[in-house]
């Protein structure tokens, strides 16, 4: 099992009036080489599930085992090793350096993973070449389109070759033909490295793409595809209805 | 991460900033500068100052001795007693003035009704040119003085010797030159062993003092500083044996002279023991009275020492507000650097390799900043000396390390601070910062 998270719960302001409960008890096993959709509305908590996932974030209660490491017990310094050698993530709002141009922030986290520049330049000219940015190495964020920014941070998650790709609505702030091209790329990668991609989105045409799909609302998983229920066809319907 | 790569990203992080860099550094570089030459401008006014009491003479005494009957030689008593106590005195001289005298060499008359320099010129040539174009010059101030006249009131002689006790015995008649009063009269031509006419009679000039003063020997009535008219005054003398004051002075008696003692301790020593010795010898047939300059000296170093406080005050707050001006755009910045560093701790930054970055990136803005506004103070100080005091005035090594330390310290602190507070924080907390 590659993850497995069992009661996790998110509070904030807890014992207050205002408690939110963004996680409430979620259990979820995910195996190496799945390719999972999270799909619930806004404010359901698949944001804050995905964080957690990542290690961008930390449970308040719950355990968290990642390829059999326990993520709660670790220090701020390993959970940074795992951000950077396991997890890419890519970003609705993409989160590129402004300041830096597309190649350099594509470099940032093999840089930060003490790789040679020698064979950093050929991970990033290589990851820049897989979503097609490769001629645009030396734009800065400003001076490209939302779907170029975006698939310069998928290269940026791709380029150390890590097992998990996590993506949180990574088409959300794109127009659909730039929307399918980046979902594209993340298949391909599924399917040729084998890369386990974890996918959020509230799109249900995006999310029908997935092998497995997991419904979340209020902070409960409310559906879960692998156990039954023919969830990806409902889904493709109401996908198939929304648009 | 590798110190090479901090110090690149911190540099990339610069260069990608240059607004933000610049106006962190404009901080810096006024908050130092401002330090840097207030500091140097109180410090030039000390030095100002005590390089005018220095002219005058460090721990001299002014004694003024005199006997009602004239049955006791002050000056023989005096001089003779000091050879006595020549472990705390340096010297001692006559000090007196000799009134309505005109010194003249050629065409060119200085002193007494005469004090237009170049206006009245009797020249061979019946040409009578207004050289100075009626140019006021000073008079000169005539000095009856002794052998030591130039050890008690700090003159150096430049060229020439100085008045011998042969020539105060025979009352021989020659004269020792203040430096402008020598270029006043002589301009380019060297004045020792040429004669020149004191109140009709033939004098020769022995010695020339060199110049205590900046050479300007004009009065400036519309207001150069007071110490500094002063001392080109001091220039502006011609010393004559004391002995002539029988022809110069109508024989009147000289009762001031003028001690010079070894140190500041010894001033007071000789002051007191110069008193009682010459209220002895004096009894009721004269009086006797030591005045101490170096109590007024030690008066205007501590109103010096108030000033300058006052000028420190003012320049710690220039570099407070230089700090606060750092630590705003440090703030400013901060929801910007904070999403940046979410971003970094996202994708796998350590806590260590980002405090290592932004320290790097603090330390170079506030380094070059502190360099460019040493360079600035050390600027605007020259420019204030060279205005205010016609010195050169140099900042010293203490206030221009210790400000660049402060200006560094402060960029630092506030530079370091929001980065230190957000790479604390998860990545989520960090990314949502807008």
């Amino acid at each position: 099992m590659l993850i497995d998270i069992k009661n996790i719960y998110k509070i904030y302001n807890e014992g207050l009036e205002s408690e939110v409960r963004a996680l409430d008890g979620v259990s979820l096993q995910i195996d190496r080489g799945e390719f999972v959709a999270i799909i619930g509305a806004s404010g359901s908590g698949k944001s804050t599930l995905m964080n957690i996932l990542g290690c961008l974030d930390i449970p308040s209660y719950g355990d968290y085992s990642l390829d059999g490491t326990d993520v709660t017990e670790l220090t701020d310094r390993e959970l940074a090793r795992i951000r950077n050698r396991e997890i890419g993530f890519i970003f609705q709002g993409y989160n590129l350096i402004s300041a830096l141009n597309a190649y350099e922030n594509v470099e940032l986290p093999l840089i930060y993973q003490g790789i040679s520049i020698l064979k950093r330049e050929d991970l990033v000219m290589d990851a820049l070449e897989r979503v097609k940015m490769a001629d645009r190495a030396k734009h800065r964020p400003a001076e490209m389109s939302g779907g170029q920014q975006q698939r310069v941070a998928i290269a940026r998650a791709i380029a150390a070759r890590p097992p998990i790709i996590m993506a949180d609505e990574p088409t959300g702030a794109l127009d659909s033909r730039t929307g399918r091209h980046v979902l594209e790329i993340l298949h391909t990668l599924h399917e040729e490295e084998g890369t386990t991609i974890i996918l959020i989105t509230h799109d249900n045409s995006i999310a029908a793409t997935a092998h497995r799909i997991v419904r979340i609302s209020d902070g409960k998983i409310v559906a879960d595809s692998k156990n039954g229920g023919d969830l990806q066809a409902e889904v493709a319907r109401e996908g198939g209805a929304g648009s | 991460m590798k110190l090479t790569q901090a110090l690149k990203m911190a540099a990339k992080s610069i260069s990608a900033n240059k607004g933000r860099s610049a106006l962190t550094m404009l901080g810096v570089i006024i908050g130092l500068a401002a330090v840097i030459i207030l500091v140097s401008y109180a410090q030039g006014q000390n030095l100002a100052m005590r390089k005018y009491y220095e002219s005058m003479g460090e721990n001299t005494l002014d004694v003024y001795a005199y006997s009602w009957d004239g049955s006791v030689d002050v000056n023989e008593e005096l001089y003779n007693y000091c050879q006595r106590i020549s472990d705390y005195v340096a010297g001692v001289t006559p000090n007196g003035r000799a009134w309505g005298v005109s010194i003249s060499y050629g065409v060119q008359t200085l002193g007494e009704g005469n004090s237009y320099g170049g206006g009245i010129m009797i020249g061979g040539g019946g040409i009578m040119i207004g050289g100075g174009g009626g140019n006021y010059v000073e008079p000169p101030t005539f000095y009856l003085g002794n052998d030591q006249f130039s050890v008690c009131n700090n003159y150096t002689l430049a060229r020439g010797r100085d008045i011998s006790y042969m020539d105060i015995e025979r009352l021989n008649q020659v004269c020792v030159l203040g430096a402008s009063v020598a270029q006043s009269l002589f301009g380019m031509i060297d004045p020792i062993g040429e004669t020149v006419t004191v109140n009709g009679m033939p004098f020769t000039v022995i010695g020339l003092y060199a110049p205590k003063g900046n050479g300007v020997t004009e009065y400036n009535e519309s207001g150069d500083n007071w110490q500094e008219v002063a001392m080109s005054r001091m220039d502006n003398i011609v010393v004559f044996p004391h002995t002539l004051t029988r022809i110069l002075n109508e024989n009147q008696s000289i009762d001031e002279y003028t001690v010079k003692a070894r140190d500041s301790q010894s001033t007071r020593m000789a002051a007191t023991l110069i008193k009682s010795f010459m209220e002895g010898v004096l009894g009721d047939n004269g009086y006797v009275d030591v005045y101490n300059q170096t109590v007024y000296q030690e008066e205007e170093d501590e109103a010096n020492k108030l000033q300058q406080y006052f000028l420190g005050g003012i320049a710690a707050i220039s570099l407070i507000v230089g700090g606060v001006g750092i630590m705003n755009i440090m703030l400013v910045t901060v929801t910007e650097r904070t999403r940046e560093i979410g971003i970094r701790k996202a994708i796998g930054a350590e806590r260590k390799s980002i405090i290592t970055q932004f320290l790097i990136e603090a330390a170079m803005i506030c380094g070059i900043g502190g360099i460019i506004g040493i360079l600035v103070g050390y600027l605007g100080t020259l420019i204030v000396g060279k205005l205010a005091f016609k010195i050169v005035l140099i900042p010293g090594a203490g206030i221009t390390v210790g400000a660049f330390a402060i200006s560094v310290a402060l960029g630092l602190i506030f530079g370091l601070y929001p980065a230190a507070k957000a790479s604390r924080l998860q990545p989520v907390e960090a990314l949502r910062a807008d």
